[in-house]
C-alpha cells in the first residue's frame, strides 16, 4: 500500500497535483475532476470517525441563467431528488430512502456559481452515494409531473425567504447594484419565472451542464484511495465528457459568455418597506472577482472589520448602542461581486446614523490603514479557522466547494499561506480601490408598523413593496 | 420490499481504523468541583469543549431572564480586564468561547488550538467567577435583549412556537414561552443589582461538568481545570419549577402578522415522558418515522407527493430527565395552501397513530438513527456536546456506545404500543402564525 501522500498510479485516472493533503485526479476518458482528502489516523490519538463525505460540484449556478429562466438551477437541483429509473420513490429507492437509511446526512445547495450534491455517511456506505450521483448525472427523469409538485414546494421556499426582511433587502441591493450581470437576480429566481418555467426548459439546462467534464467529485474522510478511484471509474467512467455539440464543437460551458456588468458611475440607493420591528442598513460596494490579487486582502479586511468583539464594526456600532449586530462579508465569486457592510438597528436609532457609521468605518480604513496588531489578530483567527475547518469531513467539503466554484480549489488548502502573506499596506490599497462612493449601493430596510424613531426620514431612489 | 441495487463496499473502509468505542477511549476524571470527560481524537491542533453547571433558577420569579442577561454579560469584562481585553485574549488566539443559558443550567462551549487550552480555560474561569457586571454594560445588554424580543416578534416560527407552548405549559415550566410583550416588560424591569445578586447566589461549582474532545493530553487538561475551577464553591440551592405540563383543552390559535406570506404552523401536545423512561426511545423512534427526515411519512406525503410545503417534520421536544416535554409537528405553508396543508398534515398524523409504524419502515429508521449517531461523532464539537448531554442526564459513557443497539433492538410492537400510550391526535393543539389568507 503506498504512503498516504504518494500519488496513485491508476489506469483510468491521471494524477494532476497534490496540495495541502488534497490530491487531484482527472478521468482520462471523460475529464471528471476528482479531489481526494483521506483522513490519516494516528494510533496514539485514537481513530478518526469512520465517516466520509462524497460531494459532486457542478460549475453551474444562477450566474448561468438568463431572463425567463431565473431560478432554473435551483429548481433543477430540487428535481434531481425526484429520481431516475433506478433510484426513485415508487421503488422505495429514492435518494433519501437509500442514503438516510444508512444514516447519511444528504442535501444539495445552489449558489451563484455552482450547484453541489453531498452525502456525509458511514464510510462503509460510500459506494451507495457514488452510485447514486453517477446515476443521476445523466439519468434524472425531470418529468412534468415531478415539476408540478416541486414548483409549489419551491414557491413555499421562496415565501419563507421573503418573510425575512434582511434577505429581501439583499435581493433588492443585488438587483440595484447589477443591472446587467446575472448576479442581479436572486439565486432562487424571480417568482414569475419559478411559476412558469417548464420541464423542457429545465431538461435543456440539465443537458447543457450536468456532465463529467463540468463537474468535480470530492471524497473526504476515512476511505481507501485506490478503492475509491476504482469505484468512481466503475460508476462515472462510461459517461461521455459532455454533450455532443456536433462537428467537434466544445460544450456550451466552455465558451459561454456571461453578460459583463457595465461600470457603476454613481451611488445607488434602494429601500424595502415591510412590516416589522427593527430596521437594517446595508452598504455594498462593487468588489473584484474571487481570484483577483486583492481578494485575500479583502478577506483580511472582513476579518478585522467584523470578527468578534475586538473588531471595528462591533466597537463603532454595537458597543456604542447603534446596532444589535454589525458585520462585513465578501463572497468570493467567479465574476466581480460586492463587498458588504451591514448593521441591524438598535431600538430608537435612525437609519442615517447607522449608515454614517458604516461609511465612516470604510473611510477610516482608506484614510488611516490598519494596525499591525489588527493584522496579527486577523491572521491568527484565520489560522485557527483553518484548523477548525479540517475538523470533520463536512466542514472541509463546504470550504472546498466554494473554492471549486470560484475557479481554483487550491484556494482552500493554500488559504493559510495566502492570508499570512497579506500586509497592512495591501489591505489599505485594496480597501481604497473598493470603497469608492460612485461604486456604492445603499439599502435600507424600513419596518412599517413598528415604533417610530424621532427625526428619521426614509428615502431611496427605488423602493420595493 | 425491494430496496434496489446495492453496492459491494468491501475495501472502501481501511481495516486499520476500527469504529470508535467511546467507553474505552474516554478518560473520566475529577478536578475538584468539576467532573471531566476527556476524549483524545486524531484531529490536528483542535480542542473543543462543552461544559455546564447547575444554577437552581426559580422559574416563577423570572430567574430564567436574569440568567439569560447574566450569560450575555460574561464576555463584557471581568474584575481584572475590560471587555476589549477579554475579547483580545480570545481573538488573539483565534479561539472561540460562548456562554449560554440552558434551562436549569448555564452552559459554555469553546474551541481553540491545542497550545491555547490552558489559557482559554483560565479565561473562561475568570469570566464565570469574576465577571465585572458593569452597570453601563448591563444597560446595553438589556437593550440588546429587548431588541432580540422585538426581532423574534417578526419571526413566524417564534410566534407559532411560543403560542403552542403557552397552550401546553404553566408559566413556571422550563419549556414555557412568555408572550413577547410580557417578556419585554420583564426584561425592562430587571436591574443590574438583581443580576449581581443572582451571580453571587447561583453561580458555583454545583453540578459542574465539562467534556473535551480533540488533540488533547487528558492529564494536562485535568490539571488546567483543577487550577482554575477546581475550588469553585457549590451554592447548595435547589431549582424551583413545574416539572409537568398543564395543557388547556385542545384548540387552535392564530397569530395574525402582516407581510408574512409563509405561515408557520405547529401542532402539538404534552408528553408525560422523561428522558430516562423506558418509553422514551420507542416514542422517539416512532416519531422519527413520522417526521424525522426527508424519507419519513410527513415529508414523503405532504411535501414530495402533494407539493404543499417546503418544510415539515415531527419531533419529541423539550423532554429532559428533570421534566416533561411535548410531541410537535411543524409545517410551513404558503397562504394559498394553508387549510389544505393543515388538513393533509393532520391526516398523515392520524393515520400514522392509528395504523402504527410498519416493520420495513421501522427497520429503515433504526438504521438511519444508528448511522446518524456515528456521523454525529465526526467532529470534536459534536463529540464534546454528546458527552456533556449524556453526562447531564446521568447516563454512563457506555450508553453512547450501546445506543445504536438499543435502537435496533426495538420491535414493531414495542414502538407501536408506546406510540399508542403517548400520542393522541385528539389532544393536538394547533398554532398558526403569519398573514392569514382572506
Amino acid at each position: 500500500m503506498p504512503a498516504p501522500n504518494a500519488p496513485l498510479d491508476h489506469a483510468a485516472f491521471e494524477f494532476v497535483r497534490a496540495v495541502g493533503g488534497i490530491e487531484e485526479y482527472r478521468h482520462r476518458a471523460n475529464g471528471l475532476t476528482v479531489l481526494l482528502l483521506p483522513e490519516v489516523g494516528d494510533p496514539a490519538r485514537g481513530a478518526a470517525a469512520p465517516v466520509a463525505t462524497f460531494m459532486v460540484t457542478y460549475r453551474v449556478g444562477s450566474r448561468n441563467e438568463g431572463a425567463g429562466l431565473t431560478g432554473a438551477t435551483h429548481l433543477l437541483e430540487h428535481l434531481m431528488f425526484k429520481g431516475t429509473e433506478r433510484f426513485n420513490r415508487e421503488r422505495g429507492t429514492s435518494v433519501f430512502q437509500v442514503l438516510q437509511r444508512v444514516g447519511g446526512q444528504i442535501n444539495a445547495t445552489t449558489w451563484y456559481d455552482r450547484t453541489n450534491y453531498y452525502a456525509l455517511l458511514p464510510s462503509e456506505h460510500l459506494g451507495l452515494a457514488v452510485e447514486i450521483e453517477a446515476d443521476r448525472m445523466r439519468g434524472a427523469r425531470v418529468r412534468d409531473e415531478d415539476l408540478a409538485s416541486e414548483r409549489t414546494v419551491v414557491l413555499n421556499e421562496l415565501d419563507r425567504g421573503e418573510n425575512e426582511p434582511l434577505r429581501k433587502l439583499l435581493h433588492a441591493v443585488f438587483a440595484t447594484a447589477f443591472f446587467a450581470h446575472p448576479y442581479g437576480h436572486p439565486v432562487i429566481g424571480w417568482r414569475s419565472d419559478v411559476e412558469t418555467v417548464t420541464a423542457e426548459g429545465l431538461r435543456h439546462f440539465y443537458d447543457t451542464y450536468y456532465w463529467p467534464a463540468n463537474a468535480t467529485a470530492s471524497v473526504i474522510g476515512l476511505f481507501d484511495r485506490g478503492a475509491v478511484l476504482d469505484l468512481l471509474d466503475a460508476r462515472f467512467g462510461a459517461i461521455p465528457a459532455g454533450p455532443d455539440a456536433g462537428g467537434g464543437a466544445e460544450p456550451l460551458w466552455v465558451h459561454e459568455a456571461v453578460t459583463r456588468e457595465p461600470p457603476q458611475q454613481g451611488e445607488r440607493r434602494v429601500t424595502v418597506r415591510q412590516a416589522g420591528q427593527l430596521g437594517t442598513v446595508l452598504c455594498a460596494w462593487k468588489a473584484p472577482a474571487g481570484l483577483d490579487p486583492d481578494a485575500d486582502a479583502l478577506d483580511v479586511l472582513v476579518q478585522l472589520l467584523s470578527a468578534g468583539k475586538s473588531a471595528r464594526l462591533f466597537r463603532r456600532l454595537t458597543d456604542r448602542g447603534l446596532s444589535t449586530h454589525a458585520a462585513a462579508f465578501y463572497p468570493r465569486l467567479r465574476d466581480p461581486g460586492l463587498f458588504v457592510l451591514y448593521a441591524s438597528l438598535a431600538p430608537g436609532v435612525a437609519h442615517e446614523a447607522v449608515e454614517a457609521a458604516l461609511r465612516e468605518a470604510a473611510a477610516e480604513v482608506v484614510r488611516d490603514g490598519v494596525t499591525a496588531e489588527e493584522l496579527a489578530r486577523a491572521r491568527r483567527q484565520v489560522v485557527a479557522e483553518e484548523a477548525f475547518a479540517r475538523d470533520g469531513p463536512f466542514a472541509v467539503a463546504a470550504r472546498l466547494n466554494e473554492a471549486i466554484a470560484v475557479g481554483d480549489w487550491t484556494l482552500f488548502p493554500e488559504y493559510r499561506q495566502r492570508i499570512e502573506a497579506v500586509t497592512a499596506e495591501a489591505v489599505r490599497d485594496a480597501a481604497s480601490r473598493v470603497f469608492d462612493d460612485d461604486r456604492l449601493t445603499v439599502g435600507w430596510y424600513v419596518p412599517t408598523g413598528g415604533e417610530a424613531v424621532d427625526g428619521e426620514t426614509a428615502d431611496g431612489d427605488a423602493s420595493e413593496e | 420490499m425491494d430496496h434496489g441495487p446495492r453496492t459491494t463496499d468491501h475495501g472502501l473502509l481501511r481495516e486499520d481504523h476500527p469504529s470508535p468505542h467511546l467507553a474505552e477511549r474516554v478518560v473520566e476524571a475529577e478536578a475538584g468541583a468539576a467532573r471531566l470527560w476527556l476524549l483524545p481524537t486524531p484531529v490536528r491542533d483542535v480542542v473543543a469543549f462543552r461544559g455546564s453547571f447547575e444554577t437552581a433558577p426559580d422559574f416563577a420569579t423570572d430567574d430564567d431572564l436574569v440568567q439569560h442577561l447574566l450569560a450575555d454579560l460574561l464576555d463584557k469584562g471581568t474584575r481584572r480586564r475590560d471587555r476589549f481585553a477579554v475579547a483580545a485574549a480570545l481573538e488573539g488566539r483565534g479561539a472561540e468561547l460562548a456562554f449560554y443559558p440552558d434551562g436549569l443550567r448555564v452552559g459554555f462551549a469553546g474551541k481553540c488550538l491545542r497550545a491555547d487550552v490552558a489559557d482559554v480555560l483560565a479565561l473562561a474561569a475568570e469570566q464565570l467567577r469574576e465577571p465585572l457586571l458593569d452597570a453601563d454594560e448591563f444597560v446595553k445588554e438589556q437593550a440588546r435583549a429587548v431588541a432580540g424580543v422585538r426581532q423574534a416578534m417578526d419571526s413566524t416560527s417564534a410566534q407559532a412556537s411560543g403560542a403552542l407552548k403557552r397552550r401546553m405549559y404553566p408559566p413556571d415550566h422550563p419549556n414555557y414561552n412568555r408572550p413577547f410583550e410580557v417578556e419585554r416588560a420583564a426584561l425592562e424591569a430587571l436591574t443590574v443589582e438583581r443580576v449581581r445578586e443572582y451571580h453571587a447566589a447561583h453561580f458555583g461549582g454545583t453540578g459542574l461538568r465539562i467534556a473535551f474532545a480533540g488533540d488533547l493530553d487528558p492529564a494536562a487538561v485535568t490539571e488546567a481545570v483543577r487550577a482554575t475551577l477546581g475550588d469553585w464553591a457549590p451554592h447548595g440551592l435547589a431549582a424551583r419549577y413545574a416539572p409537568d405540563a398543564a395543557p388547556t383543552p385542545p384548540g387552535r390559535v392564530d397569530v395574525p402578522m402582516a407581510d408574512k406570506h409563509n405561515l408557520d404552523c405547529r401542532f402539538g401536545h404534552a408528553l408525560a415522558l422523561r428522558r430516562d423512561d423506558d418509553d422514551f426511545l420507542p416514542v422517539y423512534v416512532g416519531v422519527f418515522a413520522l417526521g424525522g427526515n426527508f424519507s419519513a411519512r410527513l415529508m414523503q406525503e405532504v411535501r414530495d407527493r402533494q407539493g404543499l410545503t417546503y418544510g415539515i417534520g415531527a419531533a419529541v421536544s423539550g423532554v429532559a430527565v428533570e421534566h416533561g416535554g411535548h410531541f410537535r409537528v411543524s409545517v410551513s405553508l404558503s397562504g394559498a395552501n394553508l387549510e389544505r396543508g393543515l388538513a393533509a398534515t393532520e391526516e398523515v398524523v392520524r393515520r400514522f397513530v392509528a395504523e402504527g409504524v410498519r416493520a420495513d419502515e421501522l427497520a429503515e429508521k433504526q438504521e438511519t438513527i444508528a448511522g446518524t449517531h456515528v456521523v454525529g461523532l465526526a467532529t470534536t464539537g459534536g463529540l464534546a456536546a454528546r458527552l456533556l448531554v449524556n453526562a447531564e442526564r446521568g447516563f454512563p459513557v457506555a450508553y453512547l456506545d450501546a445506543y445504536p443497539d438499543l435502537v435496533r433492538a426495538l420491535t414493531v410492537d414495542a414502538v407501536n404500543e408506546a406510540l399508542r400510550r403517548h400520542l393522541d391526535p385528539d389532544r393536538l393543539h394547533l398554532a398558526v402564525a403569519g398573514t392569514l389568507p382572506a
